[in-house]
């Protein structure tokens, strides 16, 4: 007897979610890295095949090229502005010489990148803030390229996706980096009143200058499981007003139920998510319309 | 998710898991012996791999053939199903070296929960209680001083037995003193181990056994008994979920210890913990499967969970989506076992259907029941409002069921669920004893 025939196909969609393969453990010296939350050691490679994050739930830091990985459709991220550096405007004892060791070592010119790019599909404006590059503090060149994204994405009736993580203003620029507060507010501002929607992902942690500027002006504001987010130090709040803080103080998880951030979303969700939205709440008559 | 999976099994479980992938998406692929190159699973699947003759050392015993295939097929994970290389843990280390995912626990801890002594090691300080014993025996000498303080009746057990293997019942040190070396002797030749250890014998008892489902994050969900009290030399005929002989207190009692336990244990995936409830109402826990078991329809029609693709999708990182207070389990689910009493060509076959009536089986006509493998053919499980209604049921549609060409033990299934200990509720697993 032959086998058996079957005619149809059921076709199904691949179910999404979990890893897609084993990640590499063959390497018994395999380097590992303790997780801070669960005290277990997991290995590089498992933790990578998990989007950088633990077993249990524990979302470790990520920079922006492998967050663009699992984030855009392949080969979709155009980058733009990248030739928008900062310069020393104070003549900081050390910065430039500080600027360029952190290029070196952080293989990136700023501490955001600024680009067009798709999400399953959906065209849009993106920003991604890179903590490794000074803790991603905003100087006048990370004001520069958000504001100009911004308008980009004015003049395009395209919408606007933030990824924030940030130490607050950059110290080493003074004036000028706190002035960035007030500029990239003014450029969201614009992109409002044209009736654009922005969407910002607040990643551990957001805090400082950031957080009192364009991070919590999204129309809708997401953020990543136990991400810290704040203005002044939760430290420096305690020893100013003499109290003691409730629990959890300054998490994104205290933030959602006080109202200031929408929902948490784990890195494993967030690509549909956000795909999702920005379908919901295109522009008409813009590209991803 | 993993978009290929291979099966590293036959029957109706491979049948039963390639349905569960291809409802995922998840592209399939079926090893298979010569003996089975018109099997059903191997037709299902969209690829399939010859992987030698049919004796089972040489094919589905054989992890390197397993492997190949899958590397050759560009499989990401091996389902190994029950049996077979399922609770093997070099097979599991092999599959991970090569890059693959093994569909089950962590090699190492699978040794450690294989292991007998080291299993009661992982769950003491829970609130689980073993089953009184020695840990593994030096000599006749320290056997005897341990019995005596034990007190006989005592079972002696091979450390690497298993299934109803390697196991003697002593009545007297008499006993003890006349087969020891005959033990250790066949435990040797049997298993490649003549460790030995004691243990109290629980006798009557029912066999009752917690199904389990964790994932990576620690996360544990239990998902309620099946007793599985009904089973002739240690092979299991009839199984419900719940059981008669468990109070809602004992069950809530044992959900929270199995769940501690498991969360202690770090175990990731489905498993399965075995206990012997005696006449006290004591619990006295056996060991723990760490894989899929042949009953697990049974919870799945009582839950409505799919217990295949969670642990696919538990296996691939998937955290769960429900926590234990949202698994409802009401009513009354029942499988009965077929098995073919000899081998033969299948005529003709007609299945029983109907309002939850289930049949996994890998039987289509013209198949050969080949004499190479597990008499299972197949699974028929019902799902009823009340217990009485799933005896019902199950009775029914075993009376439907036609297999023609191929003797099997459904006349004796019906003859054990119109019995009044079966009907009742009150049996153990003395139920079959001389039957």
């Amino acid at each position: 007897m032959p086998f058996l025939e079957f005619l149809f196909q059921p076709k199904n969609e691949l179910e999404q979610g979990g890893r897609s393969a084993a990640p590499v453990q063959s390497d018994e010296r395999e380097p590992e890295k303790t997780c801070p939350n669960c005290h277990n050691a997991i290995p590089l490679s498992r933790l990578w095949a998990g989007l950088n994050v633990c077993p249990c739930g524990y979302h470790f830091r990520m920079g922006v090229r492998a967050r663009l990985r699992y984030l855009v459709d392949k080969g979709s991220f155009c980058e733009m502005f990248s030739d928008v550096r900062s310069g020393d405007p104070l003549g900081f004892p050390g910065y430039a010489d500080k600027l360029e060791t952190t290029r070196t070592s952080s293989r990136e010119d700023e501490a955001v990148i600024c680009g067009t790019a798709e999400i399953l599909g959906q065209e849009c404006c993106l920003f991604l803030m890179e903590p490794y590059f000074m803790m991603g503090s905003m100087g006048t060149a990370v004001g520069e390229r958000i504001t100009r994204l911004f308008e980009y994405a004015l003049a395009h009736r395209l919408s606007v996706v933030g990824f924030t993580v940030s130490g607050g203003a950059r110290m080493q620029e003074g004036l000028y980096s706190l002035m960035q507060m007030a500029k990239t507010s003014g450029a969201v501002k614009r992109h409002a009143d044209a009736g654009l929607f922005y969407l910002t992902v607040l990643t551990d942690p957001t805090t400082g200058g950031v957080t009192a500027s364009f991070a919590m002006e999204g129309d809708i504001i997401l953020a990543e499981p136990g991400a810290t987010v704040g203005f002044a130090g939760a430290r420096v709040i305690e020893q100013t007003t003499r109290k003691a803080l409730p629990k959890g103080f300054q998490t994104a998880e205290f933030l959602l139920e006080h109202g200031f951030v929408d929902a948490i979303v784990p890195r494993s969700r967030q690509r549909e998510l956000i795909a999702r939205l920005l379908k919901t709440h295109a522009a008409e008559g813009g590209a991803s319309a | 998710m993993f978009s290929k999976i291979l099966i590293a099994n036959r029957g109706e479980i491979a049948v039963r898991i390639i349905r569960a992938c291809k409802e995922m998406g998840i592209a399939t692929v079926a090893v298979y012996s010569e003996a089975d190159r018109d099997a059903l699973h191997a037709a299902l699947a969209d690829e399939s791999y010859c992987i030698g003759p049919a004796a089972a050392e040489d094919s589905y015993l054989c992890g390197e053939r397993i492997l190949s295939a899958a590397l050759i097929s560009g499989a990401q994970a091996i389902h190994p199903g029950y049996g077979f290389l399922s609770e093997n843990a070099r097979f599991a280390r092999e599959c991970i070296r090569n890059g693959i995912v093994f569909i089950g626990p962590d090699p190492e801890l699978m040794e450690r929960l294989g292991d007998k002594t080291e299993m009661k090691k992982l769950v003491e300080g829970t609130s689980l209680r073993p089953i009184p014993g020695t840990g593994v025996l030096s000599g006749l000498e320290e056997a005897l001083e341990k019995a005596e303080k034990l007190g006989y009746p005592l079972m002696l057990k091979a450390r690497s037995g298993g299934g109803g293997r390697g196991i003697r019942l002593l009545q007297s040190a008499e006993e003890l003193r006349q087969t020891w070396s005959l033990a250790v002797a066949e435990c040797a030749s049997a298993f490649g181990d003549g460790a030995l250890y004691l243990e109290k014998y629980v006798w009557p008892a029912r066999h009752i056994e917690m199904q389990i489902l964790a994932d990576e994050g620690g996360n544990v969900v239990c998902l309620g008994e099946r007793d599985c009290s009904v089973q002739r030399r240690h092979q299991k005929l009839i199984e419900e979920s719940p059981s008669p002989g468990v109070s809602p207190a004992q069950r809530a009692a044992l959900t929270q210890g199995v769940t501690e336990a498991v969360k202690k244990i770090g175990y990731t995936g489905v498993g399965t913990m075995e206990f012997l409830l005696d006449k006290a109402g004591d619990f006295w826990f056996m060991e723990m499967n760490v894989r899929l078991q042949v009953e697990h329809p049974v919870t799945e029609m009582l839950t409505m969970l799919d217990l295949v693709k969670w642990q696919i999708r538990t296996a691939a990182g998937v955290p769960l989506r429900f926590t234990q207070e949202q698994i409802v389990m009401a009513g009354s689910a029942m499988e009965c076992r077929i098995n073919a009493l000899a081998p033969g060509k299948l005529g003709m076959l007609h299945v029983p259907g109907g309002h939850f009536v289930r049949f996994d089986t890998y039987l289509v006509p013209g198949v050969e029941v080949s004499p190479y493998y597990d008499p299972l053919i197949g699974k028929l499980i019902v799902y009823a409002r009340s217990r009485e209604e799933a005896v019902r049921k199950l009775k029914a549609a075993l009376c439907e069921l036609v297999i023609e060409g191929i003797p099997t033990n459904i006349g004796e299934q019906l003859r054990i669920l119109s019995g009044e200990p079966f009907m009742s509720g009150n049996y153990d697993l003395t139920l079959m004893e001389g039957r």
